[in-house]
């Protein structure tokens, strides 16, 4: 009875409802975009190790993102290949370069070069060509995202990176990295284009057997190669995202967008509720004097507050999709990793709860002996 | 089956304390209308509050049926005015959003239980009762006044209180709707035999009245049963 009350209550009071409603909107559609931006941007800070395929990296020691390893020499591959545990062992070189578009002007790109033909470490997702044409020395990649600003270069264009000549071999689909474009090539293309020395690499990527015990065999490993650093694939990735996430202000950025919206939230939920319920003090007066307890009233405002945030998270989450789908594939990442939205929608209800005490402590206030004459 | 002795009750902004109601002895049995009439500010609305314990008194003890009700806690208080009174108020206040059917079934379950298989038959019978058929579903918006009050008559008895306060049912209706309510008010303390007590200063109630009780500054002036003129206290005044 007492949520069928809050349910009439809520249906009759439309503008207080739709403030209402409009606060944990803006709660879930500010707090979600904004969630969903910066789990976009941490997607880009550890892509290469994410889809690396690997199991564990050996990178030079001290190492604190992926991006940042000295190099180290290929002779680690030898050692790793004799071992019981090692399925493969390949080696990754990053480099830098500047891409020399149509037009004449330059772009700097990070370039990853890839051994074939396992090209372990390599692009993942094709929206042109294969990864058949990675086979080509000659062959590099560009991102779908980053054609126009490469000056929208084809497969099969000729360019050059780095005063090296390269062919567009494919087109890859949301090989985005943190610090920019992601261009794949082979191994000696790389080492070309960053005039880096033969035999060292930036990391040495490993996978394991399949009936290997992967704890165990990283943990034999490092036993092993005690004078570099060896990383499990989510270790690696953790690091990574957590360097950016707090050398880079990107968290305290995103924090206090989240916090705003959240504030802004609160204090509409807290204004309309408490409107609200300041024209609903003589109803409740009359529930008291009729017989309703303090918590009965309580129950009506709580109820209230649980009506307008479930509707609010369900319209909030609507808009919020549209959003995902309209950014979905365009250069503004976002990403939204599925347990975020149970998360987001029961921290909403939470605050909405919050935002309605100010008016649950008007309620229960409500003397019973107002409404006589 | 209600009744007070030497309930005294005194407001206070914390400085100063003014008595409003001095001790009162009254004893109001079932199947009588009572009337509490008395010019404003003579305290029949602070009386009818403690009688329907929304008001703790500041001296004196209160039985309903011979169990003490004086000190209870807001919700014994709550619990005793659920179960044993109906309030008419003199705005109808009917809850806006509530059909008159929703309404009527707040009195009967708003501490959260469960309502009783036949309440909808009950109510409807009500509203039949007070001329009000037809009208379970509509907002009280659309419902002319008198209804209103009808519709809080209803609400008053839906759950068959043994006490029915009633706070100026009247002054906010025309004198056929007035006639109608006190008609009804009258035959519910009679053949239900309840007990019926109404604050009222207008004169076109006092016919109905069984008991007319006349207050002044806190005092009962005059009681067509029985007087009562209990001593006149200094006003306590404190810094």
């Amino acid at each position: 009875m007492r949520s069928y009350v809050a349910l009439r209550m809520v249906l009759h009071d439309r503008s207080s409802t739709t403030g209402a409603l409009l606060g944990v909107i803006a709660i879930v559609f500010l707090v979600g975009q904004q969630l969903s931006i910066l789990f976009g941007l941490l997607n880009y800070m550890s892509v290469l190790v994410d889809h690396s395929g690997a199991d564990a990296w050996i990178t030079s020691e001290n190492v604190r993102n992926a991006d940042a390893g000295n190099l180290i020499s290929g002779r680690y591959i030898d050692r790793v290949m004799g071992l019981d545990d090692v399925q493969w062992a390949e080696p990754t070189l990053i480099g830098n370069g500047l891409f020399l578009t149509k037009d004449g002007s330059y772009e700097s790109v990070r370039v990853i070069g890839t051994k074939r033909p396992r090209l372990a470490g390599g692009a993942w997702e094709f929206y042109k060509a294969d990864e058949g044409a990675m086979l080509d020395l000659e062959s590099i990649t560009v991102d779908r995202l980053d054609l126009e600003k490469l000056g929208n270069p084809s497969v099969g264009d000729i360019t050059e990176i780095g005063g090296t000549q390269v062919r567009i071999g494919a087109i890859t689909e949301g090989a985005r990295g943190f610090q920019g474009t992601l261009v794949f090539a082979s191994l000696d293309k790389v080492r070309d284009i960053s005039r880096t020395p033969p035999g060292r690499y930036t990391a040495i990527l490993i996978r394991f057997k399949e009936s290997v015990d992967k704890k165990a065999a990283l943990q034999r490993l490092r036993t092993i190669l005690p004078e570099r650093s060896v990383y499990s694939t989510s270790e690696l990735s953790e690091l990574t995202r957590t360097y950016y996430f707090t050398t880079t202000g990107i968290g305290g950025s995103f924090g206090f967008s989240t916090v705003i919206a959240v504030l802004i939230g609160v204090v509409i939920i807290s204004l309309t509720m408490y409107t609200s319920v300041l024209g609903r003090v003589k109803d409740f007066a009359v529930m008291r004097a009729i017989g309703a307890r303090k918590i009965d009233i309580a129950m009506v405002v709580i109820s209230e507050a649980m009506i307008i945030a479930g509707i609010g998270v369900f319209i909030g989450f609507i808009l919020l999709s549209i959003l995902l789908n309209a950014t979905n594939g365009s250069s503004i990442p976002s990403f939204l990793p599925t347990q975020v939205p149970a998360i987001l929608a029961i921290g909403t209800v939470f605050i909405s709860l919050m935002g309605s005490l100010i008016a649950l402590r008007v309620a229960v206030k409500a003397e019973p002996a107002s409404v006589f004459h | 089956m209600l009744l007070l002795k030497n309930i005294a009750k005194d407001f206070s902004d914390g400085r100063q304390k003014r008595r409003v109601l001095f001790p009162t002895n009254l004893e109001c049995r079932a199947g009588e209308l009572t009337v509490l009439s008395g010019p404003s500010g003579s305290g029949k609305t602070t009386l009818l509050s403690i009688i329907g314990l929304v008001l703790s008194p500041s001296e004196g003890k209160m039985f309903i049926k011979d169990q003490e009700v004086t000190a209870l806690s807001d919700v014994e208080a709550a619990t005793i005015r659920l179960k044993s009174y109906g309030f008419v108020f003199q705005q109808a206040m009917l809850v806006e959003g509530l059909t008159i059917l929703d309404n009527i079934m707040l009195s009967f379950a708003i501490q959260g239980q469960k309502p009783p298989a036949d309440n909808h038959q009950k109510a409807e019978a009500l509203l039949k009762t007070l001329g009000l058929e037809g009208t379970a579903h509509m907002q009280p918006r659309l419902l002319s006044g008198g209804m209103k009050q009808r519709a809080s008559i209803a609400r008053a008895l839906i759950k068959d209180p043994p006490i029915l306060l009633c706070d100026e049912p009247t002054s906010a209706l025309d004198a056929e709707s007035g006639q109608i309510v006190m008609d009804i008010l009258k035959r519910i303390a009679i053949e239900e035999n309840r007990v019926v007590i109404v604050v009222s200063h207008d004169a076109r109630v006092f016919p109905f009245a069984d008991r007319l009780i006349q207050l002044e500054s806190g005092i009962i002036v005059s009681d067509t049963q029985e007087s009562n003129t209990e001593g006149k206290e200094i006003l306590n005044e404190t810094d």
